[in-house]
């Protein structure tokens, strides 16, 4: 049986129903010194709550630049960004930093800390909020921290994985784990950077399932960069697709066809 | 067609068994024979007085023989003392070398300025020996073994703070980023990314320091600093050649034992880290 078929379970704040802008972006332009051309020049665009978005473009295309941008990770030279209407531009600091709590990220990589278990990896999700020894741990963690973790692991169908190493753990299931350290955030967003690029095609479906079922039962926002043409038809509501430091497909996933979007591939 | 041509043309050619040195390299070799023949003069080296010296070894050697056990109880409570000094100033040493090291890791330094001299205190009490540390110590705080412990703590720092950070220094940094980009504290990422990473190579570094320190607080009484060695000096004084020898005994059966235990002790630990 497929673990990550169960239900899932409602948690965390239960966001409005109220269509809002979860992130805006307005024109947003980087370019590294000392390369030739800007990444991407004039980006603009808005993702309402509740929706998942991947982003599309060849290697090089800037997409990796451009998630960062979005939270400061990189600093953009231009530009505005707004998540849930909390303009982030002017944030320095300490104000940054609790702007981001909110904000989950899953690289293509799992970056977990290998030697401990799945149930304290996800636990360190809770540092985001709170600092000190009570999150380094699961065995130092508060009773209903650990309980979340653990509520975390099972919605990403590993609780029976909870006190397994993560080296332990297969590519899949370590990815999984870092999704559920990025649930245990309880974030209003959720950024995730190819994140199935190390993965077999029987993993990364799963993982792709994942996010789907996560922004439908949870409403959260997810926006992914894909390699996969497939993944973004089939998994996002919207595509945007950049080439030549432009911002040059914006639309819904059911107007376009694979072969036009194999383009951007190009 | 024309014939194609050789890729390396002067291959087929031998050359010569010896190539002739260069004028410098034969002029440094000269110098270094003759600093080195010089040297044999400076470093006392005599067949005539091994040869003379030959009978009395042979004396002292069979003179060991029996070891004598007269003074078992107080020499045994010295190597008990030895053993202690090593153990307390190891873990002593160890708990301070982790916060030398995290200011002294490149990844871990708040500032490259406190990471320089961080590091070129860890270098200056590695790089003098621990008998002048030693003497230095009996001096400060008198004659002892709490001279002896502390010699220990600062040959234990200068060891494990330069090994603790280079450990620190090869964790993989992509946890560390991914909770970085969440905005979690500095203070945090050590605690759950480069102390996890860094264990298994720690406890490696810590025990090995253990054995180290016990091979070393053994020789630490004959300057003073407390421990099994002054027995052995005055035994050595005293003639007392069969005492000598239950002292040697003694002192190879605590080594023996402690790099015994601490490598089954190493094996364990490594695999029960989670
Ligand atoms: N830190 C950097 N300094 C300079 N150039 C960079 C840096 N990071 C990325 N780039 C360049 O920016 C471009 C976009 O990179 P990236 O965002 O990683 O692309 P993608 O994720 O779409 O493959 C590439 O040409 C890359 O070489
Ligand atoms: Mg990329």
């Amino acid at each position: 049986m497929n673990p990550i078929a169960q239900p899932l379970v409602q948690h965390g704040p239960v966001a409005p129903s109220v269509l809002s802008d979860s992130l805006q972006v307005e024109g947003l332009s980087k370019h590294f010194k000392g390369t030739e051309k800007s990444v991407f020049r004039d980006v603009s665009f808005s993702i309402n709550e509740g929706q998942s978005v991947a982003l599309i473009g060849a290697n090089g295309a800037g997409k990796s630049t451009l998630l960062r941008c979005c939270v400061r990770l990189i600093e953009p030279d231009s530009g505005k960004v707004s998540l849930s209407g909390e303009d982030l531009s002017s944030k320095s600091g300490r104000a940054l930093k609790k702007a981001r709590n909110r904000v989950g990220f899953v690289f293509q990589k799992h970056c977990l800390v290998p030697r401990l278990s799945a149930l304290t990896n996800v636990l360190h999700g809770n540092l985001a909020h709170c600092s000190g020894p009570r999150n380094w741990a699961q065995s130092f963690a508060r009773q209903e921290d650990r309980q979340r973790a653990l509520d975390c692991l099972e919605q990403v169908g590993l609780a029976d994985f909870a006190y397994q190493r993560c080296d332990q753990l297969s590519g899949g299931q370590s990815q999984r784990v870092a999704i559920a350290r990025a649930l245990m955030q309880e974030p209003r967003i959720l950024f995730a950077d190819e994140p199935t690029a190390s993965l077999d095609p029987q993993s990364g479906e799963l993982v792709m399932d994942l996010f789907g079922r996560l922004s439908r039962s949870r409403n959260l926002t997810v926006f992914f960069v894909s390699h996969h043409v497939e993944h973004a038809l089939h998994y996002a509501d919207r595509i945007l697709g950049l080439r030549s430091s432009e911002l040059q497909l914006d639309s819904a996933s059911h107007s376009e066809s694979a072969a036009s979007l194999r383009e951007f591939y190009a | 067609m024309p014939e194609p041509s050789p890729i390396h043309p002067a291959s087929s050619v031998l050359r010569d068994r010896f190539q002739r040195p260069s004028w410098l390299s034969s002029g440094l070799f000269a110098l270094f024979l003759g600093f080195f023949l010089w040297s044999l003069a400076g470093a006392g080296m005599s067949l005539q007085s091994l040869i003379q010296g030959l009978p009395n070894m042979g004396t002292i050697v069979g003179e060991m023989f029996p070891p004598a056990t007269d003074r078992a109880q107080p020499i045994l409570e010295a190597i008990l003392v030895t053993f202690q000094m090593a153990l307390v100033g190891t873990v002593i040493g160890v708990i301070l070398s982790i916060p030398m090291a995290l200011l002294a890791a490149r990844n871990t330094s708040p500032h490259p300025i406190v990471r320089y001299v961080t590091r070129s205190i860890i270098s200056f009490v590695r790089t003098v020996p621990d008998l002048a540390w030693a003497l230095f110590f009996v001096v400060s705080v008198g004659l002892g073994p709490f001279a002896g412990t502390l010699t220990i703590i600062v040959d234990t720092i200068g060891f494990c703070g330069r090994f603790f950070a280079e450990a620190f220094e090869e964790v993989d940094p992509g946890p560390s980023e991914a909770l970085d980009s969440i905005g979690s504290r500095p203070l945090d990422r050590i605690a759950v990314v480069q102390i996890p990473g860094a264990l298994p190579s720690m406890i490696n570094t810590g025990l090995f320091s253990l054995e180290k320190a016990v091979r070393s607080s053994v020789v630490l009484g004959l300057v003073g600093a407390g421990g099994i060695g002054a027995e052995l000096a005055v035994s050595m004084e005293m003639f007392r050649y069969d005492q000598a020898a239950f002292i040697i005994f003694a002192i190879f059966i605590l080594v023996y034992i402690v790099e015994h235990f601490s490598s089954r002790l190493r094996e364990r630990l490594l695999n029960q880290i989670r």
